[in-house]
């Protein structure tokens, strides 16, 4: 295997002095992930990370116990998966950014799924122990910098993380927090594709249209860049988040599994069986999988659906580009494993009506990238001075009267982008207003992906049509949005980055990642046990201070079913189960978000009122839109 | 022109620059309720036909201005940044347009909103489209339609530019120019087709 000679160069001992900002690439995969840096030499370089290679399995085995040992991951943990098909998580970025009510959450699959109320993924493994797709990937990364930090013999603390292009904002802030749950800073999150694009330009110091066709275990991207005068320009993309070479091993695995019973044993074993028929079928015409003769003809026929998916996302982005059926095309890059499957390169040679590229190891070139970007963002003199303008995926919008999506942000718009878009009140005397944020193509809300939502209160009592208020959305370079709503005559306003259903508050990951760091030798459940007691004061200790100085918005029996929940966080803390406390606190919350919203509510209307807005965040009056609003009260 | 003096060092320069020429911190864009030039954002003069070097003086001004090159600035500079690559971003996407571009160019000069449509116009569009329907449920061939609601679409944009170069009914030309988005729906709808399959 040539990669082994790679990864095993004399430069990386000398990493220290070698490389300049020391800030990583890493590629989060479905299936394998690498960490790649730029050394001395100017090139960036994999680093071997498991068993002497640089692909470490994106598989997470949970052992017994808990303790800071029994979390495996790579090559070991995939070992680990037929015997404990349920306590070994592979494939988790699948899982990033869903809600556990997404049909992707229920295909194939032999885990455990936690029942929640919130409606994030949160799988059961070891027994009792529950993990959600965050802390997965944070395992994975932390097992990537460890690693890397002992080839390297430095410490790693910056990386820019690659994201399938198509991911959307709950998959990408998933990411980011894996990232910083993992103890790094994440400089960038870069598509997969520019990063696969920009391994390549450099080292053909081209210029020209570029598509780039990623295929990989879990996803689908098409884009289509321009390199020219230094700056690379996304011009399209597309894709399907849910469409992969697993797809071709669950296609494979269901003709393995007829007339058999499914345990989840069972399924593990045949999609295992199918992942190492399809790799021989790339060299051989025929292949024996569980007992079950294959033949190349039979995975293509199988498989030929799924590679046609790919057709109509790869012919709008050439249209978006402005090279519709690709004629004006330079070249075609090839990413993913699943590239490799002969039928899918058929495929795209039909396509685009070209040869594809395939000179760059198409499992490495995406790390490879990241590491460039990385160098790029961090040296005082990067090896190479190219600048990556990106686009944003997919459209983002509005809810508006009667569950239309009303777009701000076309897809395909060059990031970072804004867009201010006015509304107005439907009703007399409105005083709140819903802002529900999409993403997605569709006229109707209910078929795109519901980002967030949130209520603006504060609206001065106005004739309906006549408040006015601007939501604005900003993309920043990663591709995340925040959105403003403002009130124009008062100047009420909130703020929000849009928040992924991931389960976890920004606090818990600081707390987590606090955790990580500092007390990597301590038994990380003890920790979490302390943070969560810590939480559970904190939270009681404010729950108390409110309903001594706003109880009076209480029902009697509202109030009573406080008290008790209360009550409940206390005896939980009490005990030595560091999810139950978090459970009973998050009940807490919910118990209390209905009290939570009047006191906010009262907090607004005596900003309203000229009275002291110095403890409320939200609410502010500019002393202008304090007499603006005087002098419609007297009116 | 109106100048502004440099957060940083104090020097006093034009409010349009980016960049302080002097100490060459990024400076953020000009506070601007009104209607904002995107032709100077990227150093051009107004015109209705692209501005010759568009694309160059995007790409170097991306260059100076994007995040990426204020990844280990200060907070401050990396908002600034931000909201001058935002901002160029916007422009440039307006520009490279000829419709929105001399959407602008109408704007700058003091001609806003949308125009009232003339109702032979409006006839005209939706006969348009009902001949589109017709042939979409026929199955029949869409080419020669498109290709004749194309034809309008550039005749309409060049009496466009009569008007305002030459100086003509400024109002009279915001009215054909609103006409082109609905060319641009009924093109979206004849490729729309081709683009599902």
């Amino acid at each position: 295997m040539p990669a082994l000679l790679q990864i095993t160069e004399p430069g990386e001992s000398h990493a220290k002095e070698a490389c300049t900002s020391c800030a990583v690439g890493i590629d989060l995969g479905t299936t394998n992930s690498l960490i790649a840096i730029v050394l001395g030499d100017g090139k960036p370089h994999a680093l071997a990370v498991d068993e002497g290679g640089p692909l470490l399995p994106s598989v997470v085995h949970y052992g017994e116990g808990g303790g800071p040992g029994s979390v495996v991951v790579g090559r070991r943990a995939r070992k680990l998966a037929p015997e404990f098909p349920r306590d070994t998580i592979s494939s988790v970025k699948r899982f990033m950014g869903r809600s556990s009510a997404d049909p992707e959450t229920r295909r194939l699959s032999p885990y455990r799924f936690a029942e929640g109320e919130s409606g994030v993924v949160r799988f059961v493994v070891d027994g009792a122990r529950v993990v959600n797709p965050v802390e997965v990937s944070a395992e994975i990364l932390r097992a990537l910098r460890t690693r890397a930090e002992e080839r390297l013999g430095i410490k790693v603390h910056q990386a820019v993380i690659t994201v399938p292009a198509y991911f959307d904002d709950a998959q990408r802030q998933a990411t980011k927090e894996a990232g910083r749950l993992a103890g790094l800073e994440v400089l960038r999150l870069l598509n997969e594709p520019t990063a696969a694009a920009l391994a390549y330009g450099l080292d053909k110091r081209s210029r020209g249209m570029f598509a780039v066709y990623d295929l990989g275990g879990g996803t689908f991207d098409i884009s289509i860049l321009q390199l020219q005068e230094g700056v690379f320009e996304v011009k399209a993309v597309g894709g399907d988040s849910a469409l992969g070479g697993d797809d071709f091993d669950r296609a494979l695995a269901e003709i393995l599994l007829e007339g058999q019973e499914r345990t989840p044993r069972k399924v593990r074993e045949a999609i295992d069986a199918a992942k190492q028929a399809k790799e021989d079928l790339t060299r051989v015409e025929v292949t024996e999988a569980m007992g079950k003769r294959i033949t190349r003809a039979q995975l293509e026929a199988a498989i030929r659906p799924l590679i046609e998916k790919t057709g109509a996302p790869s012919r709008r982005a050439l249209r978006d580009a402005g090279v519709p059926d690709g004629k004006g095309l330079d070249g075609v890059i090839l990413v993913g494993g699943s590239t490799r499957v002969p039928a899918v390169r058929r495929y795209v040679r039909e396509l685009f009506g070209m040869e594809p590229l395939a000179d760059i190891d198409p499992d490495e070139v995406v790390a490879l990238g990241a590491a460039v970007q990385a160098d790029l963002l961090t040296s005082e003199s990067p090896q190479h001075d190219v600048l990556l303008l990106d686009v944003t995926p997919l459209s983002l919008g509005l809810e508006t009267m009667g569950g239309l999506a009303e777009k701000l942000i076309l897809r395909n718009t060059t990031i970072p982008a804004r867009a201010t878009q006015e509304f107005t009140t439907f009703a007399d005397g409105q005083t709140g207003m819903d802002i529900h944020v999409v993403q997605g193509e569709r006229e109707l809300v209910q078929d795109n992906r519901s980002l967030a939502k949130f209520t603006l209160s504060g609206i001065p009592q106005l004739p309906a049509g006549l408040a006015r208020v601007a939501v604005t959305f900003q993309v920043d370079a990663d591709g995340i949005l925040s959105v403003t709503a403002k009130e124009q005559l008062t100047g009420v306003s909130q703020t929000i980055t849009v928040k992924p259903s991931h389960g976890l508050t920004d606090e818990e990951i600081e707390r987590m990642l606090l955790a990580s760091i500092e007390h990597a030798e301590e038994d990380v459940q003890a920790r979490l046990l302390i943070d969560n007691r810590v939480e559970a004061q904190r939270i009681l200790k404010a729950a108390e201070k409110q309903l001594e100085s706003n109880g009076d918005l209480l029902s009697p029996e509202e109030r009573q079913q406080i008290e008790s929940q209360m009550a409940a966080v206390r005896a939980a803390a009490q005990g030595g189960d560091h999810n139950a406390i978090k459970a009973q606190i998050e009940k807490l919350d919910q118990v209390s978000a209905d009290f939570a919203k009047r006191v906010m509510d009262r907090g607004i209307e005596r900003a309203l009122k000229g009275h002291s807005v110095g403890e409320f965040d939200q609410g502010e009056l500019s002393p202008h839109a304090k007499k603006a609003y005087e002098a419609l009260r007297e009116d | 022109m109106s100048t502004r003096k440099c957060w940083s060092c104090g020097h006093e320069h034009a409010a349009a620059e980016p960049i302080c020429p002097a100490c060459g911190k990024v400076q953020p864009p000009v506070a601007s309720g009104e209607q904002l030039d995107r032709f100077a954002v990227l150093g051009l003069k107004p015109s209705f036909d692209e501005p010759p070097g568009l694309d160059e003086k995007f790409r170097a001004l991306s260059r100076k201005l994007h995040p990426d090159r204020f990844a280990r600035a200060t907070p401050q500079e990396r908002r600034y940044s931000l909201e001058q690559a935002t901002l160029l971003n916007d422009a440039y996407k307006t520009l490279r347009d000829p419709v929105r571009r001399a959407e602008h160019l109408l704007a700058l000069r003091g001609i806003q909103g949308d125009p009232k449509m003339s109702p032979e116009f409006l006839e005209q569009t939706l006969e348009d489209r009902e001949k589109l329907m017709e042939a979409k449920l026929a199955g029949e061939p869409l080419d020669a339609l498109a290709a004749g609601v194309r034809e309008k679409r550039d005749r309409t944009l060049r009496d466009v530019r009569a008007l305002v170069e030459d100086g003509g009914d400024l109002a009279q030309a915001a009215e054909l120019l609103a006409r082109m988005r609905y060319y641009a729906r009924y093109l979206d709808e004849v490729e729309g087709r081709s683009a599902e399959l």
